[in-house]
């Protein structure tokens, strides 16, 4: 039972940060930023390039997440803003097109092999029964922190309260003198940094290819849906629920009910099984679990 | 609109400068998409075998030979627009590729279609024995490398088996026939999962293996996910019960050797004439240990053709057909004895029993 | 005519008929869907399952329409109640829940290692009568389905599509029923896709769940962007260019001496850069959609 909590948490922590950050960015500008996750794939790249640099893994990645934090506020303005005028659906493709882009540029300077940080090996802990490492442990610690981190800023200083009125009427905020634009590129900036800092937090517990940020796609999207698209923290929620459908699926045993020692549904189905769920909670809840509004169109 | 496009297209054929005095082969591989690594390094087989024939004086007594490879992006649509890129326009005899099944097995068929020659150096579907004739395998189907594995489990001592291999064409033609094998041998497979590449994390796979309690774990797997699986299957202490890997070299070349230490598994026997120097070669040219156990196909591939082509005394197709039928018994290449059956594919293949105590060690 | 050239034709044609069949989606009825490799997928695997339960070609073409629709009805119900990008996210998730199946499911699909042998639709003809012959058939089903869709768009139809594309509440208020639109537009649309899908089936000869990962439907994407949005000779042009571009990118590398890998790469950037290009700087494509084409008013 604790193996199982230890499972959900360690794939929950891989999808949350990435889904917080399209998820908070979705609030302000109203479209789902594909682009995001190849942000994410970007940072890790770049925290391990520097750190063969010879930086030190801290360093490296501090500094990786904010260069694609500047990246993430620079192509908002060049990209997305114009792409923006002419709707969401067209700015959503354009991040889908983005991200294409930014496939070929992996490719072309990162080339397709796998890679991985210089790190010690530790063994495995025992924490009451279940198997962690010290690397997972360390990862999950900075992905709280970030959340926390982000959680506060959301709801304990002033900028977080002009995200939240700019989120809700944008109009209205900028009529009560708060600088939207401004507001919106602090969003935009932190967006990045989360991202970045979920594709380091994947890096760092083992290996990671170019495809990373590509193969999360789905399963972050799915867990930003679910906790309601511009609802940052419900996107954690929605981790945590993609992760435990998933582990679900791949770790009951059927086996007694027919008779049989084991019998599992198919692993492949794992992921399916969290692509169906978000399918399910759209057809019940059309906006995601923490979103109350209601608009047809 | 079509005229201009249809002009634009015919000039682009007329401008490939053609070099008639080469011999031309052509190969169609995964460069990019997720097999882009494996791709990457039957590449590198490739162009080995082409520069050590070119520095022994190339072939048809002193005619160049040149091998164009072509991207199928891991995508049939591409794959077989340069299949028929490489018959239509460049001419070539003999088609070398791909490695998915998916992929193999189309291009296969056109260009037994346009009678031409087709060497397979990747795949290991069992449907591709049906392709017809002018289509050859220099890489034995599962069936082969699968008996060899559940002979050797079994050699072992272990009687129950939990399987593991990606959810791909290779994953499961590997999975259906080693579990046949290990059946007819008296052993069982207690459980098998097929895994979908991509993912961070493949910890839950693995522990519903290891409620089966098998008294050892069989995996073929490769690039990150094999690296992944090495690496949580040590977190999880999975690695107190025997892990035995089909294509040991391809399972284990990106993990930390902390994590394999002690794996059994078979092998690619490089031991033919050219087997040691090839091995050799290919670490003075890339700096690094195979990376995939598939580069010495491509090679063999190349090698073989060149002999075919010499020993026909032409690059006609149908005569490197007959001549490749005839040298294909016994023919001595990096990977070992080529020999094929009827149906034109490797019927055996000498792997090696390796076990891996601080390096490599045959057993 | 080289036998290259057809190749390229052939292809060409078939990806215009999947053009059209998205254009009709997203240029008339405004749904971004983003499985459409599904509904090409519901043709292919038509005559894939046909071939291997030995029910001959007239089942395949059946079952691929059949398929094709339950799944339209399916994404028409999904997108009854939901935004234009969260209903893009469902199709791609629904698409990718149908190919997992379709990769799992060996008894009936052929399972990831595919069905071979499939044969082709002219294959005892002599050549290269078989290949034109080939050409002929799909130039002609292409032909068709531009006249279908002319027809379609320019009728009153067409003009509620528009209505409801541009002013959905208008629309709804005029007595047209939103959802019957939406999904009489689906499965039309899903049948061009299936017969596109049927016939590459019967010339490539193989079928397998490689050929619908979501990248193609991206590719199907950028034709009908660049191409011309809500314009079907622009979604047939913008087919046709990426198609020859796509297929003379190894020639541009031989005459240039490029590596191998650069021919990805300078995939990934025609259709990624060329996208956002478009999307930028021209939004309504290369044939720009007429404004008030109609025969009967």
């Amino acid at each position: 039972m604790v193996q199982f909590l230890v499972d959900v948490l360690i794939r929950a922590v891989d999808l949350a940060l990435i889904a917080i950050g399209l998820s908070s960015v979705y609030s302000l500008i109203r479209f789902p930023n594909v682009a995001l996750v190849q942000y994410a794939t970007t940072g890790a790249l770049l925290a391990l390039a520097l750190q063969m640099a010879g930086l030190p893994l801290l360093a490296a990645g501090i500094v990786a997440c904010l260069m694609v934090g500047a990246l993430a506020v620079l192509l908002n303005l060049m990209v997305f803003e114009r792409l923006l005028r002419a709707g969401s659906a067209i700015a959503m493709i354009g991040s889908l097109a983005l991200s294409m882009v930014f496939s070929a540029i992996f490719l072309v300077t990162a080339g397709p092999r796998a890679q991985r940080f210089e790190l010690d090996i530790a063994p495995p802990l025992r924490f009451l029964g279940a198997r962690v490492t010290e690397h997972q442990l360390i990862a999950a610690a900075i992905s709280a922190v970030a959340i926390a981190g982000f959680a506060l800023i959301l709801f304990r200083t002033d900028l977080g309260r002009c995200m939240r009125a700019t989120a809700t009427n944008s109009v209205l905020a900028r009529a009560t003198g708060i600088d939207t634009r401004k507001v919106t590129g602090t969003v935009v900036f932190l967006s990045g940094v989360m991202a970045a800092l979920g594709g380091i937090g994947i890096a760092v517990k083992g290996e990671m290819s170019v495809h990373l940020g590509l193969d999360m796609l789905l399963p972050v999207f799915a867990a930003a849906i679910l906790g309601g698209l511009g609802n940052a923290l419900g996107a954690a929620v929605g981790a945590l629920v993609i992760a435990m459908a998933e582990t679900l699926v791949t770790n009951v045993n059927f086996g007694p009910i027919f008779g049989q020692s084991l019998l599992f549904i198919p692993a492949a189905y794992a992921t399916a099984a969290s692509f169906l769920l978000l399918v399910i909670v759209l057809l019940a809840r059309p906006y995601g679990l923490f979103v109350s509004e209601v608009k047809r169109v | 609109m079509h005229k201009a496009l249809l002009a634009a297209a015919c000039l682009a054929v007329i401008a490939v400068p053609a070099r008639a005095q080469d011999v031309v082969l052509g190969a169609v591989l995964p460069l990019s998409g997720a097999s882009a690594t494996l791709g990457d390094d039957q590449r590198r087989g490739i162009e080995l075998a082409v520069e050590q024939i070119n520095e022994g004086g190339g072939v048809l007594g002193g005619r160049k030979l040149r091998v164009i490879v072509e991207d199928s992006g891991g995508r049939a649509p591409s794959a077989l627009d340069a299949a028929k890129k490489l018959v239509t326009v460049d001419k070539v005899p003999a088609v070398i590729g791909e490695y998915s099944s998916g992929i193999t097995i189309p291009i296969g068929q056109y260009l037994v279609q346009e009678g031409k020659v087709h060497v397979n150096i990747g795949s290991s579907s069992g449907r591709i024995r049906a392709l017809g004739d002018g289509a050859f395998s220099v890489i034995g189907l599962d069936n082969v490398s699968s008996g060899f594995a559940a002979d050797d489990v079994i050699a072992q001592g272990w009687k129950t088996a939990a399987f593991i291999a990606p959810n791909n064409a290779y994953g499961q033609g590997v999975a259906e026939q080693f579990q046949k094998a290990l059946k007819e041998r008296g052993g069982e497979v207690v459980s098998t999962v097929l895994y979908t590449e991509g993912q961070t994390t493949y910890r839950r796979e693995l522990q519903q293996l290891e409620r089966g309690r098998p008294d050892v774990y069989v995996y073929s797997a490769y690039g990150k996910e094999a690296a992944t699986i090495n690496r949580e299957a040590f977190e999880l202490g999975l690695n107190s019960t025997p892990w035995y890997a089909i294509y040991l070299s391809m399972c284990t070349t990106d993990a930390d050797p902390k994590f394999v230490q002690g794996q059994y598994g078979l092998d690619l026997n490089n031991i033919g004439p050219d087997g040691k120097s090839y091995e050799e070669a290919y670490r003075k040219k890339y700096g690094e240990n195979f990376r995939t156990s598939f580069n010495g196909y491509g090679y063999d591939s190349v090698k073989l053709l060149a002999a075919a082509i010499d020993k026909a005394g032409s690059a006609e197709p149908a005569a490197i057909t007959k001549a490749l039928k005839e040298i294909g018994n016994g023919y001595q290449g990096a990977t070992g004895d080529i020999t094929f059956d009827a149906d034109r594919q490797r019927s055996k293949q000498p792997y090696l029993r390796l076990k891996i105590e601080d390096g490599t060690k045959q057993r | 005519m080289s036998e290259f050239l057809i190749h390229v034709a052939i292809m060409a044609c078939l990806y215009g008929l999947l053009s059209l069949s998205l254009n009709l989606q997203i240029g008339f009825a405004g749904l971004v869907n983003f499985g459409q490799v599904i509904l090409f997928g519901c043709g292919t695997y038509g005559a894939s399952i046909a071939f291997s339960h030995q029910l001959g070609p007239v089942a395949g073409i059946l079952l691929g329409i059949t398929f094709a629709i339950l799944v339209a009805l399916a994404f028409a119900r999904l997108g009854r109640n939901l935004g234009a990008d969260y209903w893009g996210i469902a199709t791609l998730a629904m698409a990718e829940v149908l190919r997992i199946i379709v990769n799992n499911e060996d008894w009936l699909t052929g399972g990831a290692q595919g069905v071979g042998g499939i044969p082709l639709i002219f294959g005892d003809m002599p050549r290269p009568a078989g290949p034109l012959l080939t050409l002929a058939l799909c130039l002609a089903l292409l032909a068709c389905a531009w006249w279908l869709c002319n027809r379609l768009t320019t009728s009153r139809y067409g003009l509620a599509l528009k209505l409801m594309r541009e002013e959905p509440q208008l629309a709804a208020s005029l007595g047209y029923s939103l959802s019957a639109l939406k999904s009489q537009t689906l499965m039309v649309a899903a049948v061009l896709a299936a017969a596109a899908g049927f016939v590459f089936a019967h010339y490539v000869t193989f079928v397998g769940p490689d050929q619908l990962v979501a990248s193609e439907t991206f590719l199907i994407w950028a034709m009908v962007v660049i191409g011309g949005t809500g314009n079907h000779l622009g979604a047939i042009v913008g087919a046709i260019l990426m198609q020859f571009l796509f297929a003379y990118v190894p020639f541009v590398k031989d005459a240039l001496g490029l590596p191998s890998e650069y021919v990805a790469a300078m995939r990934l950037m025609l259709v990624g850069g060329g996208l956002l290009a478009f999307l930028m700087w021209r939004t309504q494509g290369l044939i720009p959609e007429r404004v008030g084409e109609t025969r009967h008013v």
